[in-house]
């Protein structure tokens, strides 16, 4: 007798709706699952057959067959466990097949019969729509999240047949705790950072604008600790975006903080010696995102860039201009989002010293090689590009604490009103057909830009970029009008030639 | 240049392409032997018995010596020097006329020069505009500035076409029309540093360029401090524009004080490393450098005081913009620093640094404001 039960696997951050069709007849007794399984999903052969043992049910002594449709896409993981045995139950009458109508099941089983959470609740059941679905008792507040679903949580296979059968009641759902919304993760505060008036606009002007963010600075300058402070910085995500975070986030297994979506941006800070497949994502068995989706609608902060290898460097170029990253393996292919502010700090040379004249202890060949780690290309796509220095003692110990991060995050938040009121979720986003309309400068403000791309201290490409910082300035000071020479020339300042801050050999 | 002394010229080019083989061994082997094609038909020969196979010259160890005689079996002797000739470099030695150095002078000349470029011989007068690599803006605007007004009094620029100061004057002499000698620790066609390949190729195509090195020689380190003296000997007064204490520049000041050249040096602040060296020059009693003019009085050009070319100190700027510079060190501020030295608003503060480094008052060398 032949049995259909719906059920999800995962793939990359995506579920697909697989159908278990699970055929038992006479002959020779055995048990074969077709239908592209990996490993895991192959021993779920096993794991059906104790668990059904363990639940005092009958493992059947016929020749069963189970088939995993569409059979030709990989089913990876162990999420169709519930769904074979709750078949094969139904293929050989210990269950009524209308317990399967409008249900889908998704769970591991333990060999004792326990239905237990798998990675990716969330992205799995919001394939799943417009059914009931069956999950283990403790993802339910993570699978609940999903719209247009109704989620029921099982304990043991023994339980979800009782409920199925109406023997008893389903579990109740886990209550939900509830708390502060906002501002539930802001991370450190810029209240603690002493003096760095430029670092401090900087880290303002990339929140509010979304424009990604280069710090140069000696070791010991506080780099690290202006970049953590970014993401207290950016306001919450709004339901789309966070239910996209999520689902990434719950893809590679992370539990969401207390059955809600995550609604504050993230922060991944990958380690210098990450692999190429780690950040932008890949991976030979199983498509998994790399820590640039992890950061998607958060930020990506890179600490000591120039430690990087080049090669992975140079894999973000095309996330940062698209969003998203498009991963290809033998098993095919995924789309990752990846809208992710990128914040990066380094050294301007191996010692950290380059920059103030005499006190860099590098070779110049060594100071040109690490240069030359990151390309031009690279670098441009940076609209912030400072020098943070040493603070002095004095603001250290005895200088009065900055302003706090909740009132920079007002602002931020302005500006953000304002960019979002010209149809860009932040200024960085503006295409450049959109600048005549939405940042004109005045005269005298045109007459500088010209000027400095007659010096040649700024490139074409880099007008565009500095007239979006300018315009972002001009929103946080709550401007109106053309942007005007001033505006310009502190955004131009805050865009430094990579060749003054990276290479300052001789001329 | 005579036929006998062009093949002399083509044995003195092969034994300065062999390793190690520097200025003094080169004269020490070519004395002992009596000449360039004799030393060389030596080290090509058997090695007769006895300890470095008959080869016994000061400062040569037995394992060097079997090493030139190895590399001498593989040079082609007149593939070398159609090379040179194919490259149109000048090989010279001290018999040429056009041989740029007064022997008679110098404790330990050269033995062989290669040139390229329009302008043979000894120039003078000639100053040699030298300093460090790692040279502050200041440093690189003085030197720019003496580059160009020597250039406009006809004076030959000499140098050694590193970055930082050196290359600095001879760009500004090039720009100016002026003549400019520069002296490579490499090979002619071994462009050293990369960053001044096009400074290089104008000097080899207005000026001249010498090396002590023949085609494909690698910058070595032990060249350099030869290639100083070299610097020294061609110009009638050395400059030192900025040196740290121990800076490469001191091996100059050496060899011109060996070769009674003038040496003269460009003032520094107390507080900047890059004018260690000269600042302890000066306290020394070398003559100080205030002006273009102090340059030329030097060299019997002209007379103190007649000379407005160097641009009035602390410029005039416009009043809100006064303020600012006021903030900047000449050895370099920090943005931050500016900021907490002002009192302004940092957006203020970033525009007004931007307004004064596009007026060239500033200069922002690797995050850091320095005045010009």
């Amino acid at each position: 007798m032949l049995a259909v039960v719906s059920s999800a696997t995962l793939s990359g951050i995506a579920g697909i709706p697989v159908r278990v069709e699970v055929h038992a007849s006479n002959g020779i007794p055995g048990f074969a699952i077709v239908g592209l399984p990996d490993a895991a999903c192959r021993e779920a052969r096993d794991r059906v057959r104790a668990a059904l043992m363990s639940s005092g049910l009958d493992w059947p002594g016929k020749r069963v067959t189970v088939n995993l449709a569409p059979s030709g896409v990989r089913k990876t993981g162990s999420s169709l466990d519930v769904a074979i045995a709750i078949g094969l139950l139904v293929a050989t009458d210990q269950l009524s097949v209308e317990t399967l109508a409008g249900r889908s099941f998704v769970g591991e089983l333990g060999l004792d019969g326990a239905i237990r959470p798998v990675n990716g609740i969330l992205p799995i059941v919001a394939s799943l729509v417009d059914t009931e679905v069956v999950v283990a008792q403790s993802s339910v507040g993570d699978a609940d999240l999903a719209p247009d679903v109704t989620v029921k949580g099982a304990r043991s296979l023994r339980g979800l047949i009782e409920a199925l059968t109406g023997e008893a009641a389903w579990p109740d759902p886990p209550t939900r705790a509830v708390g502060s919304r906002a501002m539930d993760f802001c991370g450190a505060d810029l209240a603690d950072v002493r003096g760095q008036p430029l670092g401090r606009l900087a880290v303002e002007v990339a929140a509010a604008g979304g424009h990604h963010l280069l710090m140069l600075g000696p070791p010991g300058s506080g780099k690290t600790m202006l970049a953590r402070r970014v993401a207290g910085l950016l306001p919450d995500l709004d339901d789309h975006a966070a239910l996209e975070v999520s689902l990434i986030h719950n893809a590679v297994g992370v539990s969401l903080p207390r059955g809600r979506l995550i609604r504050r941006p993230p922060v991944r800070a990958p380690h210098h010696g990450s692999s190429a497949v780690a950040l932008v994502g890949g991976g030979s068995a199983t498509l998994r995102p790399g820590e640039i989706s992890m950061a998607h609608r958060g930020i990506l902060f890179l600490d000591e860039m120039g430690e990087f290898a080049p090669s992975c460097l140079e894999m973000l170029r095309e996330p940062l201009e698209e969003g998203a990253i498009r991963v290809t393996r033998s098993q095919g292919s995924a789309t990752f989002p990846a809208e992710f502010l990128l914040v990066a700090a380094m050294n301007p040379c191996p010692c950290g010293e380059a920059g103030r004249p005499g006190w860099c202890r590098c070779s110049d060949r060594e100071r040109y090689r690490y240069g030359r780690r990151l390309s031009g290309p690279f670098l441009d796509r940076f609209d912030l590009r400072v020098l943070v220095q040493r603070p002095a003692p004095e603001a250290v110990v005895d200088g009065a604490s900055g302003e706090p991060s909740s009132d920079v995050a007002e602002r931020v938040a302005r500006c953000r009103t304002r960019s979002s009121e010209r149809g860009f979720e932040f200024n960085a986003a503006m295409p450049d057909d959109a600048m005549d309309e939405f940042a004109p400068l005045t005269q005298e403000g045109l007459g500088v830009l010209r000027e400095e791309l007659a010096r040649g201290c700024i490139s074409a490409r880099g007008v565009q970029r500095v007239r979006r910082v300018a315009l972002t300035m001009s929103d946080l000071a709550g401007a109106e009008g053309p942007i005007d020479a001033d505006r310009l020339r502190t955004a131009m300042n805050l865009r430094a030639e990579p060749s003054k801050l990276l290479a300052a050999v001789g001329q | 240049m005579s036929a006998g002394s062009t093949s002399d010229a083509a044995f003195f080019a092969a034994l300065t392409a062999l390793p190690g083989m520097g200025p003094r061994r080169l004269a020490a082997i070519v004395e002992d032997r009596g000449g360039a094609l004799e030393a060389w038909t030596a080290l090509c020969s058997a090695p007769s018995a006895g300890p470095g196979g008959g080869l016994r010259i000061e400062g040569v160890s037995d394992s060097l010596a079997s090493q030139w005689r190895s590399k001498a079996r593989i040079i082609d002797v007149a593939e070398l020097w159609s090379r040179h000739g194919a490259a149109q470099v000048e090989v010279l030695t001290p018999s040429c006329d056009a041989w740029p150095i007064d022997d008679a002078f110098d404790p330990y000349p050269p033995s062989v020069l290669f040139g390229t470029g329009p302008l043979t011989g000894r120039q003078s007068p000639a100053v040699a505009i030298v300093g460090s690599r790692r040279s502050t803006h200041y440093g690189r605007n003085v030197a720019a500035t003496l580059g160009k007004g020597l250039a406009a009094h006809g004076v030959t620029v000499v140098s050694g076409l590193a970055a930082g100061i050196d290359g600095a004057a001879q760009r500004a002499a090039l720009d100016a029309g002026g003549r400019v000698v520069g002296v490579v620790g490499s090979g002619l066609d071994v462009v050293y540093p990369r960053s001044n390949a096009r400074l290089w190729a104008d000097v080899a195509e207005r000026g001249r360029l010498w090396s002590e090195t023949p085609l494909g020689g690698e910058p070595a380190r032990w060249r350099f401090p030869a290639r100083n003296r070299i610097i020294a000997a061609l110009a009638d007064v050395v400059v030192v524009v900025e040196s740290a204490a121990t800076g490469g520049s001191l091996h100059t000041v050496d060899a011109a004080l060996e070769r009674d050249r003038l040496v003269m040096a460009v003032p520094g602040p107390i507080t900047s490393p890059q004018s260690l060296g000269t600042n302890r020059l000066l306290v020394q009693g070398c003559a100080p450098v205030s002006e273009l003019a102090d340059v030329l009085v030097a060299l019997g050009l002209g007379h103190a005081g007649n000379e407005a070319q160097v641009p009035a100190h602390g410029a005039q700027v416009a009043g809100h913009l006064a303020e600012v510079l006021q903030a900047v060190d000449y050895d370099g501020t920090s943005t931050d620093t500016v900021i907490e030295r002002t009192g302004l608003d940092v957006s203020t503060v970033l525009s007004r640094l931007s307004e004064l480094a596009s007026a060239n008052h500033i200069a922002d060398v690797g995050g850091w404001w320095q005045r010009s």
